[in-house]
């Protein structure tokens, strides 16, 4: 009977947490789009909706608490819970990134952009389905699928190595765009961190699943 | 103060009638660790309790297999000197048992059998089993009184203290919490951590965080098998065998 009221509970918690995930990939998709098309209304509302993520960890992390509390499980159940505990956090990191690339829509405000973005915009898609394939993997309980989505991370590595070196050439061929180039590059190092963060999720399903902690991130 | 012994289980099997309730058992408890047994009621883990210091098989129709050894002693065989070993290997049980006797008495007791007579010798094994029990302070001015007017948990202490008074080199605790409050319970934990490295400690326990709380090692039994035995953190976080799984997640009938 418990045990019934433990499984109910993990499945809404499933649910909050898929929730939570769809904002954040949400919040990653809109902060650049923002930055791309120069809309500051959006960016200043992605700004806004970051208490809403922040509101969503609170809520989880306090659901989780009470189950470790009250039902105190062990093994499969407990790595579960420990999961969704890891698994917020990172989520919330990256909301936080997404906020700081809206921060830096807002600051060019109507700046023309010194290039066309378009790597930006396919690290940050890259990054985001990340997000979304790591909860997939959660919900099925996927090794496979976590260790295939974790690949995904040099794709987007390869592709912030590619933006540094034309924004470094750019500064030093046009040194009157270091300022905004500084910023781009910024940004491309949040979407990075977005995609650790993913990989991360993507190890907390791995040790989810088999018990094991593996460090994938290198 | 010598290390206490390893405790090696060895295809240890136990029939009762023509029905096998302990099967091909191994396992090694190492020197001064704690072994929480856990597993679902009837899977043997009592029956193994009472077997290591051989209260099972004077039951008639009982019948052993394989060897246990605790130290270099052989707690199996026709042979085996049953009072020593069950000095060496000390046992509390489930629901506090106090003897009807004051609580010096029941402490005295084990020694007296031994034939210490000496009164300050006496006095002084009462005083460094019941610290060692850490009833000590709670009853050093009412050592006189009877035993049953203590509480329940300081009558299990008491116990304990009665147990460690023949200087055994191995505990068996079959639940000794299960009639317990939370505090005296929390009590006897203490103590069994205190213990635990002077002596080789096997814990039976249906109280699966109690078993975290105060085990190194658990063994996992099921329909008198052993099925996993590994290091608490191991088992309780990741177990290797799907029926520990099931039985930790609350998923066996």
């Amino acid at each position: 009977m418990l045990r019934q009221s433990f499984r109910a509970e993990l499945q809404q918690l499933d649910q909050e947490l898929i929730r939570m995930g769809a904002l954040v990939e949400e919040q990653i998709r809109r902060s650049v789009k923002s930055l791309t098309e120069r809309n500051v209304t959006l960016a200043v509302q992605v700004i806004d909706d970051d208490d809403r993520v922040d509101a969503m960890e609170i809520d989880i992390e306090r659901r989780c608490l009470t189950l470790l509390a009250l039902q105190q499980p062990l093994a499969g159940d407990l790595r579960i819970v420990s999961t969704i505990l890891k698994i917020i956090t990172d989520l919330e990191r990256m909301a936080d990134h997404a906020s700081d690339i809206a921060k830096v829509t807002v600051r060019l405000e109507q700046e023309p952009l010194v290039k066309p973005l378009v790597d930006i915009p396919e690290m940050a898609r890259l990054s985001s389905s990340m997000v979304r394939l790591a909860l997939n993997a959660y919900i099925h309980r996927s090794l496979e699928e976590a260790v295939t989505m974790i690949r995904l991370d040099d794709d987007v590595d390869h592709l912030y190595s590619r933006i540094f070196d034309d924004l470094q050439q750019l500064m030093r061929e046009r040194p009157d765009t270091v300022l905004q180039a500084t910023h781009l590059l910024f940004v491309a190092n949040y979407i990075e961190r977005v995609a650790d963060h993913a990989t991360n999720l993507g190890e907390w399903v791995i040790y989810m699943v088999t018990g094991e902690r593996k460090e994938l991130n290198d | 103060m010598n290390s206490p012994p390893d405790l090696i289980v060895d295809r240890l099997s136990v029939a009762y009638r023509d029905q096998w309730v302990l099967q091909e058992i191994s396992l090694t408890v190492p020197s001064g660790r704690v072994m929480a047994v856990i597993g679902p009621s009837g899977c043997g883990k009592s029956t193994f309790l009472r077997t290591v210091n051989r209260l099972v098989d004077r039951m008639p129709g009982v019948h052993l297999k394989g060897q246990i050894h605790v130290g270099s002693v052989e707690a199996i065989g026709d042979d085996v000197d049953l009072v020593g070993l069950r000095r060496m290997v000390g046992m509390v049980f489930q629901q506090p048992n106090p003897f009807p006797f004051s609580v010096f008495d029941n402490v005295a007791y084990g020694p007296r059998l031994e034939g210490v007579k000496n009164s300050s010798r006496l006095r002084a094994v009462v005083e460094h089993s019941l610290k060692q029990a850490s009833l000590w302070d709670e009853v050093r001015g009412k050592l006189r009184r009877p035993a049953s007017s203590l509480s329940g948990g300081q009558q299990q202490r008491l116990c304990i203290a009665r147990a460690l008074a023949v200087s055994p080199q191995v505990l068996l605790m079959d639940e000794p919490t299960a009639a317990l409050d939370p505090s005296s319970t929390a009590k006897i934990e203490e103590l069994i951590l205190a213990l635990k490295g002077e002596y080789t400690i096997i814990l039976v326990t249906h109280n699966l965080q109690q078993a975290a709380r105060v085990s190194d090692l658990i063994a996992f039994f099921r329909d008198g098998r052993l099925i996993e035995v590994g290091s608490t953190r191991d088992v309780f976080t990741a177990p290797k065998r799907e029926e520990t799984e099931e039985f930790l997640t609350g998923r066996y009938e």
